[in-house]
């Protein structure tokens, strides 16, 4: 009995000593970080606004400025939006790949190929046909999010065990049935890993996308800031993104548990 | 069981080969047979003689090189719901539970039915095999024996007119096994349906079938044996002790017939 509880209280003790570790490191981080701009490492010049303890009180004036949800919401909304088209696309495009493989040998030259582009490249080309704007922002996030989609939904659709389908046959499905019953649902996991990993390139992404010509936005409040030479600011707003970007990746780490099913 | 004389599938001269490097490998030869109306066949036959194979084309998942299968006088041009088939392999949706895997016939056919009528009819199939108890777990968290309980579940709730079992209680312990037993045979006696059962296990083919199909190495029919042992075989009535040497005689003839095949020395039929 003793042991029992010895051993619930140590997991518990454990978790709180795991989360201990995770606090311990930003702080360590933030430590490093003051110490290094008190040090004078960026320079003369810039060290003091490059601390964290500048790049907090920038970051609070921001807030209560409304600035920051300013360029905020611009540079989610364009994710969440680009992601969302990559979707509708990259799912359907996915399972078509996964599924036939002669689908997947027609696609396979093209999609490795079209993958390893740098989104950027393609920013003149948008310009010319989208404009200076919110639309040509969207688009190359888009083309960033779509290949991680359609690869590991492919991925997900093509490790469909045959018994399935035959077992299904069997039982009188006919292939809406398969498609909606069986198919779909054994991709689902592969598609939130693919979700997670758009979500992270096109985040990445985001920030020199929107040095090309939108008024707002994170990337170009990077910029505005570099212009204003608001060097206090600029960090907060790098700390910004990383924790943005954090909290993405945490609410797909939260579907994939969820959603996620497991052999 | 079978006195009834109506003849439900007919196969007639068939052959199966598979293309393979160079040639091809056949796997049935000029099999011809037939099944009647509720009969409990069973075929047996050495390892890669071709029974699974004659299941599939059964059930329509692959065709004949040449010669046809009839079902009820009609040629079978693929896999339908009045042929459910148990796979040797686990065939269940590892992310539904064991409940909505049983669903899973009702939903594909379309069946107009509320989402509390299908749980209610999944759920009677479920306590038939006796697993209601594990309605909503996972597959992965079924044991062998539960697993294969599942699958029978999942596919009697499509009411197949003909079960199509591939080596279906195989790798199952003997306790697990007997019990599987029972329940098929009850299921079967019920449901009024019509089993084709492939396996290995003489001792199981003896206990449940009508009819052996001894499939030879060269997927042949070797022969066809009629089982008079009477019903019930399991429980109490096979601790008798003349029903058991009927039982061990029968079961010696089928193994000769095997023997004789493989062209190893018989022994005399006791």
């Amino acid at each position: 009995m003793s042991n029992q509880n010895g051993g619930k209280a140590a997991g518990f003790q454990g978790k709180l000593v795991d989360r201990a570790f995770n606090v311990l490191g930003v702080l360590l981080f933030l430590a490093v970080w003051q110490s290094a701009s008190m040090l004078n490492l960026f320079g003369p010049d810039f060290s003091a606004s490059f601390s964290p303890v500048a790049a907090f009180s920038a970051l609070g004036e921001m807030i209560s400025s409304g600035e920051l949800l300013h360029h905020s919401i611009p540079s989610i909304r364009r994710v969440l939006t680009s992601l969302f088209l990559a979707i509708i696309v990259a799912l359907p495009i996915g399972v078509l790949v996964g599924y036939f493989k002669r689908v997947e040998q027609l696609t396979y030259v093209v999609f490795q190929f079209m993958r390893m582009i740098s989104p950027l490249a393609w920013m003149p080309i948008a310009i010319i046909i989208f404009g200076v704007g919110d639309v040509s922002v969207t688009f190359l996030l888009w083309l960033v999010a779509i290949w991680p989609l359609i690869l590991n939904t492919s991925h997900g659709a093509g490790r469909v065990s045959p018994l399935w389908v035959n077992m299904s046959r069997t039982m009188g499905a006919g292939d809406s049935g398969i498609l909606r019953k069986v198919i779909i649902p054994a991709a689902v996991p592969d598609m939130l890993t693919g979700l997670r990993l758009a979500v992270g390139v096109s985040w990445i992404i985001l920030v020199p996308a929107e040095m090309l010509g939108v008024p707002d936005g994170l990337g170009y409040f990077i910029l505005d800031t570099r212009d204003r030479f608001r060097y206090d600011q600029l960090m907060a707003t790098i700390m910004v993104i990383g924790a943005i970007g954090y909290l993405l990746d945490s609410g797909n780490r939260w579907l994939i548990r969820k959603f996620a099913w497991k052999i | 069981m079978s006195d009834n004389k109506e003849i439900l599938i007919s196969v007639r001269d068939v052959s199966k080969s598979y293309p393979k490097d160079r040639g091809a490998v056949q796997v049935l030869r000029k099999c011809t047979f037939d099944v009647m109306k509720n009969e409990f066949l069973v075929i047996v036959g050495p390892t890669g003689c071709g029974k699974s194979t004659l299941l599939k084309l059964i059930a329509g998942l692959e065709f004949p090189t040449s010669g046809t299968i009839l079902l009820e006088g009609e040629p079978v041009k693929g896999p339908g719901a009045d042929r459910g088939m148990i796979f040797q392999e686990y065939a269940l949706l590892p992310w539904r539970t064991v409940l909505k895997n049983v669903e899973l016939g009702f939903e594909f056919q379309g069946q107009d039915m509320d989402e509390r009528r299908r749980q209610a009819e999944a759920m009677r199939y479920l306590e038939m095999v006796g697993l209601g108890y594990a309605a909503n777990k996972h597959p992965v968290e079924l044991s062998g024996g539960m697993k294969r309980r599942a699958s029978l579940a999942m596919i009697l709730a499509v009411r197949p007119k003909i079960l199509l079992m591939d080596g279906a209680f195989n790798a199952l312990d003997s306790k697990t096994k007997m019990t599987m037993h029972q329940e098929i045979t009850n299921i079967w006696e019920v449901e009024k349906n019509t089993v084709v059962f492939v396996t290995s296990d003489l001792d199981e083919a003896v206990k449940l079938a009508d009819r052996i199909i001894v499939l030879g190495r060269n997927g042949e029919i070797d022969a066809v044996l009629r089982n008079e042992l009477p019903r019930p075989r399991l429980g109490s009535s096979a601790r008798d002790i003349d029903f058991h040497h009927r039982f061990v005689a029968f079961r010696e003839m089928v193994m000769n017939v095997i023997k004789k095949d493989a062209g190893m020395r018989t022994c005399p039929v006791a």
